[in-house]
């Protein structure tokens, strides 16, 4: 074990692949979501009424901070064609007449449009114009009333017979980026604790390697499989224990939850991802074949831990191949235990499958390397 | 001429008769193809369970309970006695909100009073809290609009001045390009685009790590190779980009040849940017993790999923220099929006001039690398060093 630690630090290559590619990886995914939930998406107004209603409704759509007005578009087609080339994400179209209808009570409409290819940015111009524009109707019919007689205070509150009273579970902020990065950093260790683990076990067991000499060394080749994968348990640990440091100290993530069940699924999630290479490894004995095997597994991962697109709401064959993934499973731990704040009974059953998973692989591993040990000593 | 061909014949062998490069070129495709839209093929989120705690259980509480039951993003699912049972359906992920109703809820309302009722939705689920407060926000307006008009008429309003009054203007939303709002149609468009790339850097990665040196003229031998992949490619890509969203039932409003006039740039830069990945990393081992691990941040970098005006100024310059940043963006805008390519010419000059870009640094490695020994030797440490 000594001997892969001294491995590692004479090994350039070794040691940029397992400790300074992942940190890169993850400080870029932080940086990339570093600045918080997107704001300012920029829209085009179609302003056909140009009255001083429009002229305030599109003061209010500026100020909204999801949107910025950044267009004034003449028509609807001149506006469709900014928002295909990507100059704006939405338009807002305000008819002509729309205060005169407005005033006589012929109930005009206002139509938002919005980029819903890039849901993302789509889905924030649709709250932040609607959210403007109900301000600025919400002000019209304050003023209605008043000028019917009712005093401001009561006006306001006969606006809204039944106000909705909205709250945001376990994210009260609502910052999704809390949740990306809980699952990104997972994701990119995964990816690399298996290739890693691999790419080191080729270092010995590849082709043209001869193993013999670490196998006699070690005292077999079990200790010497184990002296092979253990050291980088430690150095994949570390990583994903700085990085949750940075995640819970620094960006303020809160963290609401058992830390021993966090750390003990983090042990189990580190083993099974590099128990995922090793067993890629040992069946193809070529790190090539190995490398697409653990790509297969663990590239589109991300998308079947449901952050995304909800698990729950996947056929059942995704359901169920995500269920294999490791890191399915120690995503949904460290949601549950840092911003759900999800009672320990609920999540041992998380920390339960990774256990199950690494097992499995596991003993997959130790059957393979029996055949190893053979054609080892038939070598020999 | 006769050194750029065979240079492409070379290549193409090199392709074709390692077994590993021809995996991922082909079989990858196949496995991908099937794996990668796994996950969304249910494309929208209907009827999201939500518990419902009413603790006014009156005829009015009903009605709005049935309101919000019948809209198509929610279902009220559970009926539980307090919100510690509600919250704890939650999280054990049964459902993923919970209508409060507060007792007196009906009482307030034939007093003419306000009457909050209160929505929790799973905000863990980005989509899951949309639908959640889509489902409830609707119905609940609906019925506070009617309880305000009716208290207008009764004060002796007509219905029409009443209406007006309670909704000045209508408003309307018009999702654009994706009107069903499906998951799949929104994000398999660019992640076929980011696999493509991914493949093709590792396998002419690959290749390249494979390579015996060339004799040729540098810039014949680069020539040659870029044909090679234009060869292979022009197969390959519309499998990838137009085949593969047929199947999949995506909707598609580009015309093929504005699709292969983007096509052509990223195919090259890609296959450029992999001879530099090649040059800097070596080892085949090597290409294969640093490869894998770059896929999911380059998505991120792309400013699709993460609206680019979001991520950092300094980020989003280097994402620049990936080709998938604008290869995604444009391709998406012709086949999901469909752009014309005046719509997209600085797409267009983009990845042509990170071809070019890329063009000259691969020449540049070509030429270093068949210099005499000594200067190789300099190169080797160097690389080192960046690696």
């Amino acid at each position: 074990m000594l001997r892969e630690f001294r491995l590692l630090l004479h090994r350039p290559v070794l040691l940029g692949l397992v400790v300074l590619l992942p940190v890169l990886m993850i400080a870029l995914l932080t940086g990339i979501f570093r600045a918080g939930i997107p704001t300012g998406m920029a829209v085009a107004v179609v302003d056909l009424d140009r009255s001083d209603l429009s002229r305030s409704l599109t003061r209010m759509l500026d100020a909204a901070p999801e949107v910025r007005v950044t267009h004034q578009a003449l028509s609807l087609s001149e506006a469709r064609a900014l928002i295909v080339s990507g100059d704006v994400r939405g338009a807002v179209w305000l008819p002509a007449g729309l205060e005169r209808d407005m005033t006589r009570g012929e109930r005009p409409e206002i139509v938002t449009f919005y980029d819903n290819q890039h849901m993302s940015a789509g889905s924030l111009v649709a709250r932040g114009a609607r959210g403007a524009i109900d301000t600025a109707l919400a002000g019209l019919r304050v003023s209605i009333r008043e000028e019917q007689g009712e005093a401001p205070t009561q006006a306001q509150v006969a606006l809204q017979p039944i106000p909705l009273q909205a709250h945001a579970l376990f994210n009260p902020a609502f910052d999704y980026v809390h949740f990306l990065l809980a699952a990104l950093v997972p994701t990119i260790l995964q990816i690399i604790a298996a290739a890693g683990t691999a790419y080191a076990i080729s270092l010995d067991f590849g082709p043209g390697r001869n193993p013999h000499d670490l196998v006699r060394r070690a005292g077999g080749l079990l200790p010497a499989m184990l002296g092979k994968i253990v050291p980088y348990t430690v150095v994949f640990l570390l990583i994903l224990g700085l990085s949750d440091v940075a995640l819970y100290g620094w960006l303020d993530v809160p963290l609401r939850g058992s830390l021993p069940l966090m750390a003990a699924g983090a042990v189990l999630f580190v083993l099974a991802s590099q128990l995922i290479g090793a067993l890629a490894f040992v069946l193809t004995r070529n790190m090539g074949t190995a490398a697409s095997i653990i790509a297969v597994i663990t590239a589109p991962a991300f998308g079947f831990m449901g952050l995304g697109f909800p698990r729950e709401a996947m056929a059942p064959l995704a359901q169920a191949w995500g269920a294999l993934i490791p890191g399915t499973w120690y995503v949904q731990l460290r949601i549950d235990q840092s911003l759900r704040a999800t009672p320990v009974e609920i999540s041992v059953w998380p920390v339960l499958w990774l256990a199950l998973i690494a097992l499995g692989l596991a003993g997959l591993t130790l059957t393979q390397l029996a055949r190893l040990r053979r054609n080892l000593e038939t070598a020999a | 001429m006769r050194a750029v061909w065979h240079a492409m014949r070379d290549e193409l062998r090199a392709v074709f008769t390692d077994s590993q490069v021809r995996s991922i070129l082909l079989v990858s495709l196949v496995i991908y193809a099937v794996i990668y839209p796994l996950p969304y093929q249910a494309e929208l989120l209907r009827d999201v369970p939500v518990v419902l705690v009413d603790h006014d259980r009156t005829t009015t509480s009903a009605d709005l309970v049935r309101r919000v039951d019948a809209s198509e993003a929610v279902a009220i699912s559970t009926d539980a006695l307090d919100m510690a049972q509600a919250i704890a359906l939650v999280q054990q992920r049964r459902a993923y909100g919970v209508l409060l109703i507060p007792e007196g809820f009906e009482r307030n309302l034939l007093r003419g009073r306000q009457s909050p009722v209160a929505v929790y939705a799973d905000a863990s689920y980005f989509l899951m809290y949309q639908r959640v407060m889509q489902g409830a926000a609707v119905p609940i307006r609906q019925m506070g609009a009617e309880v305000e008009a009716g208290r207008l008429m009764a004060a002796g309003a007509g219905l029409e001045v009443a209406q007006a009054q309670v909704t000045p203007a209508n408003q309307v939303e018009v999702a654009l390009f994706n009107p069903a709002e499906g998951y799949a149609t929104y994000v398999l468009p660019a992640a076929f685009v980011l696999i493509l790339q991914q493949t093709i850097l590792m396998g002419l990665a690959l290749t390249a790590t494979r390579r015996r040196r060339g004799t040729d003229h540098p810039v014949w031998l680069v020539l040659g190779r870029m044909t090679a992949w234009v060869t292979i490619y022009s197969v390959l890509l519309p499998i990838y980009l137009i085949v593969l969203p047929a199947l999949y039932g995506l909707p598609n409003l580009g015309r093929v040849g504005d699709v292969l006039a983007i096509g052509l740039p990223f195919v090259l830069a890609a296959g450029l940017l992999a001879q530099c990945v090649a040059a800097v990393l070596r080892s085949a081992a090597v290409v294969q993790v640093v490869l894998l691990a770059v896929g999911l941040p380059f998505f991120f970098l792309s400013g699709f999923a993460w609206p680019v005006e979001a991520i950092p100024p300094l980020l989003n310059t280097l994402a620049q220099f990936v080709p998938s940043t604008p290869a995604i963006d444009g391709l998406v805008r012709v086949s999901q929006m469909g752009a014309r390519l005046p719509d997209l010419a600085s797409t267009l000059w983009h990845l042509w001039a990170l071809t070019g870009a890329l063009g000259v640094a691969a020449i540049l490695i070509e030429a270093l690398q068949a210099k005499p020994e000594s200067v190789l030797i300099h190169q080797q440490q160097i690389d080192e060093m960046e690696t």
